[in-house]
C-alpha cells in the first residue's frame, strides 16, 4: 500500500515523462485488447453459423460456362438420377433436390407472390425447420405426383391471416393445392433473400409435371442439390467423391472445368474466419511490437529514475532499507507505470474496437464483430502488468545493488 | 566505566587509483563507552569518512573487525545489516539527504517504514521527535521551504526518530554558517547528555570543542586521542 502510494508520488512528479513513457504500453495494450475483442467475435460468428446443418451440407448448383461453345449446352442440369447416386454416397445422411420460381399464390379472397419450392420431405431438415402443424411432404407424394403443399408462417399469414391453413386450397397457376402441413415459424433471420419463413413447399415432380414445365433437353431435372454429411469430418471426402461422381456422369476429364459448382458454407466461414484470423495476426504484431517498444521505453525512464535517485537510494539504504525493499519499490513503480498505461490502453482498444465495429457495418451487420468482456480487459492489462515486471526488473535490480557509500556520494 | 559501544581493532581500507595506493584506514584500533560523545578531526583524505562509513556498515573493512553495541557487524547478512542500520543507528550527513518532495514529518517517518514490524504510530513518533529538535510548528514544510539549519535538524530528526543508540554525524555543520552551527551542536550536546553514543566527524577545531572526547587522524591512523576536560566535567 505504502509502496504504492510511494509510486504514484515518484510517478506525478514527472507526468510528462511518465505518460509520454507509457504512450508505448497505451498503444500495445490498445491493440491486445482490439485484437482479442475482435478474434472473440469472429469465433463467436464462427461458431454461431458452424453448429446448425450448414456445416455439413454441400451445395450443389450449375454452373455457367460460358465458353464452351462447342458442347452447345452452356450448362447442364442436376436431374433425379443425379440425386439417387449422390445420396448412395458414402457418408451421406441425406440428399435433397429443389426447383424453385416466385409464383403468385391465390387463396380465397387474396393472393401473394412468394417462393414456390418443389422438394421433398428432406427440404425441411436440411434448413432446420420444423413442422408445427399437419405432416410434413412424404415419399408418396412425390412418387404420385399429389397437389399438396407445408406452408411456411409467413406466406400463410399473407394468404390466411390469423385462421388456420391446414386443411385449406391454394391455387398456383390455376392447379390447387391442399395445405396439409405448416412450418414452425424459424425465428430471428431475415435473410437476402428476405422473411426464411416467406414460402410454399410442394412435391418437386408435382412442380415439374403441373407448374414449371419439365426441361425437354434434360429430364426429370433438378435445379440445385443439398448433400448433407453425416459428420463434419466428413465434409472434405464427401466433396471430392461428388466431384468424381459428377465429373464420371458428365463425362469430364479431371483437368476439365467443371459446369457445376459445389460449395460448403463451413468452407466458406472458414475462409471469413481466415480474413478476421489475418487481421487479428496484425493487430497482434503490432500489440507485441509496441508492447516491447513500450516495455523499452519503461526500462530506460526507469534507469534514468534509478541514476537520478541514487542518494536517494544511498540514503534509504542508511536507514536500513533492504536491497528487498529497494527493489520492490522500483519495480512497482515500473508496473503502476505501466498499470495505468494499460488502463489508458484499454480505454483506447475499447473505442478503437467499436470503431471497428461501426466502420464495418453494412446493411445491418457489423463485418468485423467484436466481444469486449472482463476476461479480455483482464488479459490486456495482464500484459501490461507482465511487461512491467519483465523491463522494470533490470533497473530496480541495478537500483538494489547500488554500493551505499557511492550512492549517497552522487551528485 | 559504562561498556563499549564501539570497539574496533586494526581497521585497514586500501584503495588503488590509477596504480597508486591510497591507505584510507591504516590500522584503526579505537573504542567508544556508551553514552560518549567522541569527535573525529583531521584533515580532508585522512580517512574520517572512511572510517564513519566502517561504523555503520556501509563499507567494509578489508581486515580487521568493528564491534558496535556487542555485534560483529562484519560478519552480518545484508539483511540482518539493513535492521542493525535501521534500529541501532542514526546517521547525519553534511548535505543533509531530505527527500525534496516530502513534508519534514514524511522524512522523518521515512526510517519507521523500514521497520518490521511497522510501528502504527508513526507520524506520531515523528511530530514529536521534530517538536524536540525545535521544529513543531513547521512539520508540513518541504525541504525548499526551510533554511539549512532547519534541514539539518530535520535529518537529526529522522535520525533520532527510531531510538538509535548511536548517532553517526559526517560533518552536520559543514554546509551552515557559524551561528546556525551553534545550534546543531547545542543539540547534539543535549543528546549527548540525554545518554546517545554520538560520532561526529569535522574537520573544524571549534566544532569538535563540543565534544568530551577528540579523536585526530591523519593518513588513515589515528595520531591523538584526548578527553576534552571541559566537556567531560560538564
Ligand atoms: N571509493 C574510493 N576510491 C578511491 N579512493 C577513495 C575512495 N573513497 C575514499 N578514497 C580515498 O581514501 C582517503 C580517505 O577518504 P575519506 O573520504 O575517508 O577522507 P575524509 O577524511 O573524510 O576527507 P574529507 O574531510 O575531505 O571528507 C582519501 O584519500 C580518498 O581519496
Ligand atoms: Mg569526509
Amino acid at each position: 500500500m505504502t509502496l504504492l502510494r510511494l509510486a504514484f508520488g515518484s510517478l506525478m512528479e514527472r507526468k510528462l515523462r511518465s505518460l509520454l513513457t507509457m504512450l508505448g504500453i497505451i498503444i500495445g495494450v490498445g491493440s491486445v485488447f482490439a485484437m482479442l475483442a475482435i478474434g472473440n467475435g469472429a469465433k463467436a460468428r464462427v461458431l454461431d453459423n458452424f453448429d446448425g446443418l450448414s456445416a455439413r451440407t454441400v451445395s450443389l448448383r450449375p454452373q455457367w460456362m460460358g465458353n464452351r461453345s462447342s458442347q452447345a449446352r452452356p450448362y447442364r442440369r442436376f436431374n433425379e438420377t443425379d440425386l439417387r447416386d449422390l445420396a448412395a454416397l458414402p457418408d451421406v445422411e441425406f440428399v435433397s433436390g429443389n426447383l424453385q420460381r416466385e409464383e403468385t399464390v391465390v387463396a380465397p379472397g387474396t393472393d401473394w407472390t412468394t417462393s414456390v419450392v418443389g422438394s421433398d420431405a428432406y427440404y425441411l431438415r436440411q434448413r432446420d425447420m420444423e413442422m408445427s402443424d399437419g405432416r410434413n411432404l412424404m415419399p408418396e407424394d412425390l412418387e404420385f405426383g399429389r397437389t399438396v403443399t407445408v406452408i411456411g408462417t409467413a406466406a400463410s399469414r399473407r394468404l390466411f391471416g390469423q385462421s388456420y391453413p391446414v386443411g385449406q386450397v391454394v391455387t398456383v397457376r390455376k392447379v390447387p393445392f391442399e395445405i396439409v402441413g405448416m412450418v414452425a415459424e424459424k425465428d430471428g433471420e431475415i435473410g437476402w433473400q428476405g422473411d426464411v419463413n416467406d414460402f410454399i413447399l410442394i412435391p418437386r415432380t408435382t412442380a415439374r409435371s403441373r407448374l414449371f414445365g419439365n426441361d425437354w433437353l434434360v429430364r426429370n431435372q433438378i435445379d440445385n442439390i443439398q448433400v448433407v454429411a453425416k459428420d463434419q469430418a466428413a465434409v472434405a471426402e464427401l466433396q471430392r467423391n461428388i466431384d468424381y461422381l459428377l465429373r464420371r456422369s458428365r463425362g469430364l476429364s479431371a483437368a476439365d472445368a467443371p459446369d457445376f459448382a459445389a460449395r460448403n458454407f463451413a468452407g466458406v466461414q472458414q475462409r471469413q474466419a481466415e480474413s478476421t484470423r489475418i487481421f487479428t495476426i496484425l493487430l497482434a504484431s503490432m500489440g507485441t511490437i509496441s508492447l516491447i517498444v513500450g516495455g523499452v521505453g519503461v526500462m530506460n525512464i526507469m534507469l534514468v529514475s534509478v541514476t537520478e535517485r541514487t542518494r536517494e537510494i544511498g540514503l534509504r539504504m542508511s536507514i536500513g532499507a533492504r536491497r528487498g525493499d529497494i527493489l520492490r519499490q522500483f519495480l512497482v513503480e515500473a508496473v503502476v507505470l505501466c498499470g495505468i498505461g494499460g488502463l489508458l490502453g484499454l480505454a483506447l482498444g475499447y473505442a478503437a474496437s467499436q470503431f471497428a465495429e461501426r466502420a464495418s457495418m453494412q446493411r445491418g451487420e457489423a463485418l468485423l464483430q467484436t466481444v469486449t468482456d472482463v476476461p479480455t480487459a483482464a488479459l490486456a492489462f495482464g500484459s501490461a502488468v507482465i511487461i512491467g515486471v519483465a523491463f522494470g526488473y533490470l533497473p530496480a535490480r541495478r537500483a538494489s545493488k547500488l554500493n551505499p557509500v557511492e550512492a549517497l556520494r552522487h551528485e | 566505566m559504562n561498556p563499549e559501544m564501539i570497539t574496533t581493532s586494526e581497521l585497514r581500507k586500501t584503495y588503488t587509483l590509477g596504480g597508486q595506493t591510497i591507505h584510507a584506514l591504516d590500522g584503526v584500533s579505537l573504542s567508544v563507552p556508551e553514552g560518549q560523545f567522541v569527535a573525529v578531526i583531521g584533515a580532508s583524505g585522512s580517512g574520517k569518512s572512511t572510517l564513519m562509513n566502517m561504523l555503520g556498515g556501509l563499507d567494509s573493512p578489508d581486515s580487521g573487525s568493528v564491534e558496535i553495541n556487542g555485534q560483529d557487524i562484519a560478519r552480518l547478512g545484508q539483511r540482518r545489516l539493513a535492521r542493525f542500520r535501521n534500529e541501532t543507528l542514526g546517521f547525519v550527513f553534511q548535505s543533509f539527504q531530505l527527500m525534496p518532495r516530502q513534508t519534514a514529518l514524511a522524512n522523518v517517518a521515512l526510517p519507521l517504514s523500514y521497520r518490521r514490524p511497522k510501528p502504527t504510530d508513526a507520524r506520531e513518533k515523528a511530530a514529536a521527535v521534530l517538536g524536540a529538535v525545535g521544529l513543531g510548528d513547521r512539520i508540513d514544510n518541504k525541504p525548499t521551504q526551510l533554511s539549512g539549519g532547519q534541514q539539518q535538524r530535520v535529518a537529526i530528526a529522522r535520525a533520532l526518530v527510531g531510538d538509535p543508540k548511536l548517532l553517526l554525524a559526517d560533518e552536520p555543520t559543514g554546509a551552515l554558517d557559524s551561528q546556525t552551527s551553534e545550534d546543531i551542536m547545542q543539540l547534539l550536546v543535549r543528546l549527548g547528555r540525554e545518554g546517545l553514543t554520538i560520532v561526529l566527524i569535522t574537520h573544524d577545531l571549534e566544532v569538535a570543542e563540543y565534544a568530551q572526547r577528540v579523536i585526530t587522524m591523519r593518513d588513515g591512523r589515528i595520531i591523538e586521542d584526548r578527553m576534552n576536560n571541559a566537556r567531560v566535567a560538564a
